[in-house]
């Protein structure tokens, strides 16, 4: 029988060591989303984007907090024309929500090294619950937070109007993501 | 018969020539409404119809083109002036150069604007070139500019077609249509 203060001592260890706080390194950083287009995969990047993971333990995610912001005005989908047509009123709208974020504070592992984070997406003036899935790889004192979802676009009202019907540009928008983290401190 | 004889077009030579013929008059028609619509689902259709009709054109011209090295030509009639002899080799030479370099600028324009496509919604285009907006813009030019001169050309050759039907009064034309006409 060992004694009962091993318990709370334990625990004080593994937050106070093992608990850490995480923070993007961007340029190794991708965020990704794969719309269709005409029946073709029609792949953006948002090249600005920041990630904080906080007290995060791989073995006991409970505690830990993700915080996602997405400056949506840095989307760019490789060319001049569309580029210029997602920044209107019935895509992202770029002039009343140029930034995205999505919160989750449920974080739970699914199996050895994947996660899934549960929170809400606030994305053109709507807040959606989502679920994130991740696979969490870590050495040294850098980590790669890796996965891929699947994104209703007309659950946020992108694409409105004439574009609502997904014959063109299709409804489901596949989202990717690859984030180097450093720990912090 | 099929191939062509010293006087008679074949029946593949009758198929690409109109066929293509009506291609070419609906793609002008598709290439007006696609870039002059506003921005709509309905104006990215009439580009992907644009766009796949242009590469429709391009095999089809590329078959032609070789049908043609491989067969002869019917001769013009024994009393055409020389002049007449050059100005036919050199008209339809033009055309084909640009029945071929239309599609081709077109496709440059698709991959110079990095939108992907697939022939009739099937067939993925690749890319001739990567994605670069100045280019871009010169390849339209050039696209644009060469249907202008596709449509001189035109009109020159539907000129001379009629001009060897109703004032020279010879054959040239009737020669050209399919099938029962051939005897006319």
């Amino acid at each position: 029988m060992r004694p009962t203060w091993i318990v709370p001592l334990a625990f004080l260890m593994s937050t106070q060591v093992l608990a850490a706080d995480w923070r993007m390194d961007p340029a190794p950083s991708r965020l990704e989303f794969i719309a269709t287009f005409e029946k073709n995969a029609a792949p953006g990047v948002f090249k600005e984007f920041d990630t904080r993971l906080a007290r995060f333990e791989p073995d006991k995610p409970d505690g830990a907090k993700l915080e996602v912001t997405v400056k949506i005005t840095s989307a760019d989908m490789k060319s001049g024309d569309v580029n210029r047509a997602i920044r209107g009123p019935e895509w992202f709208d770029f002039g009343r929500f140029p930034q995205a974020e999505f919160h989750a504070e449920d974080i739970r592992r699914v199996a050895p090294g994947r996660y899934l984070a549960r929170g809400v997406l606030s994305l053109k003036g709507v807040k959606q619950d989502l679920e994130v899935p991740f696979a969490w790889q870590e050495s040294a004192g850098a980590a790669t937070m890796e996965g891929e979802l699947n994104v209703e676009r007309l659950q946020f009202g992108i694409g409105t109007g004439e574009w609502a019907n997904g014959s063109t540009i299709g409804l489901g928008v596949r989202v990717k993501f690859n984030v180097r983290l450093r720990k912090e401190g | 018969m099929l191939a062509n004889t010293a006087d008679a077009w074949g029946a593949p030579a009758k198929f690409f020539h109109w066929t293509v013929a009506l291609l070419i008059l609906v793609q002008i028609g598709l290439g007006f409404a696609a870039t002059l619509w506003r921005l709509s689902p309905l104006k990215l259709e009439l580009f992907v119809w644009h766009k796949s009709t242009g590469m429709l054109i391009l095999v089809l011209m590329l078959a032609r083109f070789a049908w043609r090295l491989a067969n002869r030509s019917p001769a013009l009639p024994p009393q055409t002036p020389a002049w007449e002899h050059h100005a036919a080799r050199a008209s339809h030479a033009l055309l084909y150069a640009l029945a071929l370099a239309l599609p081709l600028s077109g496709w440059v324009i698709n991959s110079a604007a990095g939108v992907p496509f697939s022939v009739f919604w099937l067939v993925p285009l690749p890319s001739i070139v990567a994605p670069d907006e100045r280019l871009e813009e010169l390849a339209k030019l050039v696209h644009f500019s060469l249907l202008v001169a596709l449509c001189l050309v035109l009109a020159v050759h539907v000129g001379a077609a009629l001009r060897h039907h109703f004032i020279k009064r010879n054959g040239i034309l009737i020669r050209m249509l399919p099938g029962t006409w051939r005897n006319a």
